[in-house]
């Protein structure tokens, strides 16, 4: 169950790498450390108005405004070469962690649970927290559908995914697609980070393993198949949640781990990519 | 493509110069340093070997990987395993350490390098990521992050005997391995299998369809950038005394990239100025200011916006027209 629930946030930030990725040919090293300040926004949020929700709000809001120049001025030039964009994420993603560092500091810390009531689910207590989680995010994801397969927009976006030169041509304004693309997965991610938050602990390192567990989801599902990756984060965090109960968190990595490569082995373009 | 060999030649033939010069300014350095800047420069050292078998990957190939602190991590542990359990002398225990980065890259090179550029980016840094993960939390095998500390037994070449311990030796065990590994990747370069490595940088299609095997080429060069690596690790870990599971950390990734960048891709010398300058950076801004990577990620996006050639490369393409 809590598998489920963490495989949902999973979704949210591996859902955006791989729109990055699909629209923009954006190997995105920096994703988790997106997370990371999506959490670490929200901290300060909770510190200066008290009020956690507040957040869902204002954490969107800060990183639009950052990520549109960032995507515009300092990642445009290295678009498609995914070498190159992988190695200047890797600089924001330094750049980000070590602002975080300077600023909130090295230790880990929480963040009161903000819905502090709990369910009784089959004889079992569950904090109500969770529930939320999950249904923010299935709203999330719902919202993200209805955006990208019920309006002009999204036509305009999966156009551009499926061949960005001729969405061009049409006349479509690619620039503007870009910079849509490159905030929308960049808010999913700091959403994934704002509601993770109160489960997690805030650190300033913690975008790095999420980024493990997103790449490792993203590969499984297919590199930019939006489709793959829902799944592949749905029953790839259920898995590990199962195998954690039985192995130890490291374990159960490694086991994730081993899954991949044999998926690879087989189907080296991932599992949902025609 | 005879106009392409023939640059590429071209291109070869400019460092030799510099690679002469550099060696023997080391050779003399060694002589007048003082103690502690000689400890630095032989870091360096050993740096510039990682770099330059990361630069026959990236550079000659164009296989970006993030995987090499594997090979760094495995041939670091190759030797502190071989002079631990198996007491070992110093010279074997490179070769333990040789094999064990030959055995990491044969299985990570066997997954990873069929695939296309992005999931070969990506699967390489997941590799170093587990990997590390692994080597933190096998602390009854690794040591963890306190490391497993290391007593070096003497090296005797024939009649003489030499004490790791001593920095002078220290050096030019060092340098000579330098030499060395520059002598084995240069000549290799220079070689029919170097030519193609490069044509498969240009044009990975038309040697595919001058009927080479474009996967085993790769391979090959994967394999032999990962022993090279190791042989960095190995020595890294003999000259500190010790390993730990920081051997496989990121750092070691993204660090090679940096310096070929810098120094200029596919020149196997180039890198050593990315070594000298990223080095002293990193010595006197880290002790001046803390968040010196924040510097650190601005000249990575600085270096990618302005050139992919380096500095050699530029000096080089400068002297060609």
């Amino acid at each position: 169950m809590n598998g489920l629930i963490w495989g949902l946030i999973i979704a949210l930030i591996a859902l955006g790498l791989s729109l990055i990725f699909g629209v923009m040919g954006i190997v995105n090293m920096a994703h988790g450390d997106i997370y990371m300040a999506g959490a670490v926004l929200s901290f300060y949020v909770v510190g200066m108005f008290g009020n956690f929700w507040l957040s869902l709000i204002l954490v969107p809001a800060f990183i639009i405004l950052v990520s549109a120049p960032v995507e515009r001025f300092v990642l445009r030039p290295y678009e498609g070469h995914h070498s190159s964009t992988m190695i200047a994420t890797v600089g924001i993603s330094f750049i980000i962690q070590q602002i975080a560092l300077g600023t909130y500091g090295g230790i880990p810390k929480k963040i009161t649970n903000p819905w502090p009531v709990s369910f009784n689910f089959l004889g079992v207590d569950y904090p109500g927290y969770r529930f939320l989680v999950a249904c923010i995010s299935i709203l999330i994801l719902l919202g993200l559908w209805l955006f990208l397969y019920k309006t002009s927009y999204g036509i305009l976006l999966r156009a551009s995914m499926q061949d960005r030169e001729m969405a061009g041509a049409m006349g479509i304004d690619v620039n503007k697609v870009l910079i849509t693309t490159f905030v929308i997965g960049s808010v999913l991610a700091a959403v994934g980070g704002v509601l993770a938050a109160p489960i997690n602990q805030v650190f300033y390192l913690m975008g790095n393993d999420v980024i493990l567990l997103s790449f490792i989801v993203v590969i499984i599902g297919g590199l930019g198949s939006l489709k793959g990756t829902l799944i592949a984060a749905l029953s790839l965090c259920s898995l590990e949640g199962v195998l954690a109960s039985v192995l130890t968190p490291i374990q159960a990595k490694a086991a994730i781990f081993v899954i991949m490569i044999m998926v690879l082995i087989r189907r080296p373009k991932g599992l949902f990519t025609e | 493509m005879d106009i392409r060999s023939e640059n590429v030649a071209g291109r070869r033939e400019t460092p030799t110069y510099f690679v002469i010069i550099f060696l023997l300014l080391l050779v003399l350095m060694g002589m007048v340093l003082p103690k502690g800047a000689r400890s630095l420069v032989t870091h360096m050292m050993i740096f510039c070997i990682l770099a330059m078998g990361y630069d026959v990957c990236f550079g000659l190939t164009n296989q970006c990987s993030l995987g090499h602190a594997v090979f760094f991590g495995g041939g670091a542990y190759g030797v502190v395993f071989s002079i631990l359990h198996l007491k070992v002398g110093v010279l074997p225990s490179i070769f333990f350490s040789l094999g064990a980065g030959f055995i990491l890259a044969v299985i990570v090179g066997l997954i990873s390098v069929r695939l296309t550029e992005a999931y070969f980016v990506i699967i390489t840094a997941i590799f170093f990521a587990v990997f590390h993960l692994l080597a933190m939390d096998l602390t009854w095998l690794t040591g963890g992050d306190d490391g497993l500390s290391l007593k070096l037994p003497s090296v005797s070449l024939g009649s003489v005997t030499l004490s790791l311990y001593h920095p002078m030796v220290n050096y030019y065990f060092v340098l000579t391995f330098l030499a060395i590994s520059y002598l084995i990747l240069n000549r290799m370069a220079r070689s029919p299998m170097g030519k193609i490595f490069v044509s498969i940088r240009e044009n990975e299609k038309r040697v595919q369809f001058l009927g080479y095997n474009v996967f085993r080429y790769k391979l090959m060069a994967f394999i032999v950038s990962g022993v090279f690596s190791a042989l960095s690790g190995g020595l890294y870990a003999l000259t500190l005394r010790y390993g730990s599971a920081d051997f496989f950390s990121f750092h070691w990734s993204i660090m090679p990239i940096v310096w070929c960048l810098i120094g200029g891709l596919g020149t196997l010398a180039g890198p050593w100025i990315g070594v000298v300058i990223m080095s002293l950076f990193q010595y006197y801004v880290s002790a001046w200011w803390t968040y010196y990577l924040i510097l650190f990620g601005i000249i990575i996006l600085l270096i990618l916006r302005i050139s992919r050639k380096g500095i050699l490369g530029y000096v080089i393409s400068r002297r060609l027209n």
